[in-house]
């Protein structure tokens, strides 16, 4: 029989998680060579980027979008076919082509992150007194997860926001309306971001559990990364053009690739593994 | 006194070799135990079998009377552990190193926070409680380490190389400061090290360890005794003592050997009652008698005739701090 632990030992283990998760993200937040690639990054594809394109498609005069519409597959460029023809463009790069960006920013943050969740702590030489707190193996692997994943979604949900503001502002004398974020856009951001993300930080933590460094680990991790960012990159605009519950289908089979990594990992990790190669 | 660790037939081995094997010892209550012992001599990997961050291969060990491979937490919740490097994060404060090390213990926000404080107070890091930990000095990251150790009042101590890259200042310090730790509400405590003069200072009994085998165990003048029959005394007499005194002495009963020294002469008794006799002996003898010391040997006599006993076994050559133990006490009568 399986007897509910109880309420106050959840609460304390609660706390104790949040500790591990509030001492990395102040770790974080100090280290200069996270923090601006990991903020300018972000800014670069999810804010200078679109406000550079929004200007130069509103500056054509009648631009010929048919070609690139027309070898879509199918019917998917429909949608934006039905629109007017000076609001083809822009439509087409900040509302389709500039969506891969949005996945490739959690999962490049969330597997920087990663990296460094335990070979960064074997550098810094900190690991081994992390690892003779009482700290159960579990609650200590899933903070360390959630280390890397808050700022991950934070990055990539302020820049979303940040990305609206600019899209709708810089197409607002073409199109007098706002037009990001549609449905699907809040799918992808929602959903299938935080998916993207898991997944990839879910085989980064792994990764970094048995390399020595954070650089080893980012080394050994971008063979698994990089292939990831390349399908996100190739598979997220199409999935702008797909019906809702499609798009909604594709972020679960990402969630339930990226939780079962998650618990592959929660399986095997273990204090001796660690303990042994600090 | 009831054993608060015991370890028995514990071992355990990596890729690269047997770190330890079969290792069996108890500490007490209260006790300071010094595990001695060169590099890779298996000091680190016993306490993280004892504090049940690695599992053995083979055999148990008890802390507290709970068992570290199967409640590791529980023990780890008693347990205090100063790690050879300090583990402090150097990008955090101080203070903050120490308040969230408490709050990953479990410890209450406020609670954590007001413990942080009087700690800071007590190992002299005030000052410095809210600068990052980058700035500070190696000795001061040792004080701080040993703060956090102490966070949630631990009943066992394991401390690994606390002096380690200490300059003899910092060195003093510390070794006052686990002085004062060690004497507190009855803790016991495992000091790891090869400096021989802190655990010489602190530990009730030494284990030495080499390559991963427990050598001696006990207390240092329970190991001399299997060692060494009886104790040296250093006899001053302002110059080589003569051969008929040097003869005098060796006839009379409890007294095994002379051995000639620049200001005297050493002198084995079978222990302190017979040393007045030797006196008394020389100076009706019409030599003048400056001073007479019978001191067991020291932690260190003893770690290093042990170290020449298993460089022996090994067929190794002795060093010569250990030649010249052994020579004195067993070959130069």
């Amino acid at each position: 029989m399986v007897t509910p632990e109880p309420l106050a030992d959840r609460r304390a283990r609660w706390a104790v998680m949040r500790a591990i998760v509030a001492k990395d993200l102040i770790a974080v937040r100090r280290a200069k060579a996270v923090v601006i690639p990991m903020l300018a990054v972000p800014i670069l594809l999810m804010v200078l980027l679109p406000f550079g394109v929004g200007l130069a498609a509103r500056s054509q005069q009648n631009p010929d979008v048919g070609r690139i519409l027309g070898s879509m597959p199918g019917d998917l460029a429909e949608p934006i076919l039905s629109l007017p023809d000076h609001e083809q463009l822009i439509v087409l790069v900040n509302g389709y082509l500039l969506a891969p960006l949005f996945l490739i920013v959690p999962l490049m943050v969330s597997a920087v992150l990663a990296a460094d969740a335990f070979a960064g702590e074997k550098e810094r030489k900190t690991l081994e007194s992390l690892l003779h707190l009482p700290i159960p193996e579990r609650d200590l692997f899933l903070a360390k997860l959630a280390s890397a994943f808050i700022p991950a979604i934070a990055v990539s949900w302020i820049g979303f926001a940040a990305f609206c503001l600019v899209a709708n502002g810089v197409a607002w004398p073409v199109m007098h309306r706002v037009f990001v974020p549609t449905q699907l856009w809040m799918v992808m951001i929602f959903w299938v971001g935080p998916a993207v993300a898991t997944l990839g930080l879910a085989v980064m933590v792994r990764v970094s559990a048995r390399t020595k460094t954070a650089q080893e680990a980012n080394q050994l991790g971008g063979a698994v990364i990089l292939p990831l960012i390349f399908l996100s990159v190739g598979q997220s605009s199409g999935l702008l053009l797909v019906t809702l519950p499609i798009a909604l289908g594709i972020g679960a089979a990402v969630w339930v690739i990226a939780l079962l990594l998650v618990r592959g990992g929660l399986k095997r990790f273990t204090r001796d593994q660690l303990a042994a190669r600090v | 006194m009831p054993a608060v660790i015991e370890a028995e037939d514990l071992t355990r081995s990596f890729p690269s070799g047997v770190a330890l094997d079969g290792l069996s010892l108890s500490v007490d209550r209260g006790e300071v135990l010094a595990l001695l012992g060169p590099n890779g001599a298996g000091k680190t990997t016993t306490v993280r079998l004892l504090n049940g961050i690695l599992r053995a291969d083979r055999g148990r060990a008890t802390v507290l009377g709970l068992d570290p491979a199967v409640d590791g937490d529980g023990v780890r919740r008693r347990t205090g552990v100063l790690t050879e490097h300090a583990g402090l994060d150097e990008r955090l404060t101080a203070r903050e190193n120490l308040e969230l090390t408490a709050r990953m213990r479990g410890i209450d926000r406020t609670v954590a926070a007001r413990r942080t404080t009087d700690l800071l107070e007590r190992f002299g890091m005030a000052d410095r409680a809210d600068l990052p930990v980058q700035g500070t000095s190696t000795g001061q990251r040792k004080r701080l380490a040993l703060a956090r150790a102490l966070l949630h009042d631990p009943d066992v101590l394991f401390l690994d190389e606390p002096t380690s890259g200490l300059d003899p200042a910092a060195t003093r310090d510390v070794v006052e400061l686990i002085g004062a730790l060690a004497s507190e509400h009855g803790r016991t405590v495992v000091l790891c090290t090869h400096f021989l003069g802190e655990a010489g200072r602190l530990a009730d009994r030494m284990a030495v360890l080499h390559r991963g085998v427990l050598h001696a165990f006990g207390r240092p003048e329970d190991i001399a005794a299997d060692l060494w029959d009886g104790l040296d005394a250093r006899l001053d007499v302002g110059g080589q003592l003569g051969e008929d005194a040097a003869r005098a002495v060796l006839g009379l009963p409890g007294v095994a050997g002379v051995a000639p020294l620049p200001e005297g002469a050493m002198v084995r008794v079978a222990d302190r009652e017979v040393l007045p006799v030797v006196v008394r002996t020389l100076v009706e003898a019409g030599v003048p008698v400056y001073g007479a010391d019978a001191r067991p040997p020291s932690l260190e006599d003893v770690y290093f005739a042990v170290e020449a006993r298993i460089a022996a076994t090994e067929g190794r050559e002795v060093t010569p701090r250990a030649a010249d133990l052994l020579g004195h006490r067993d070959g130069g009568w």
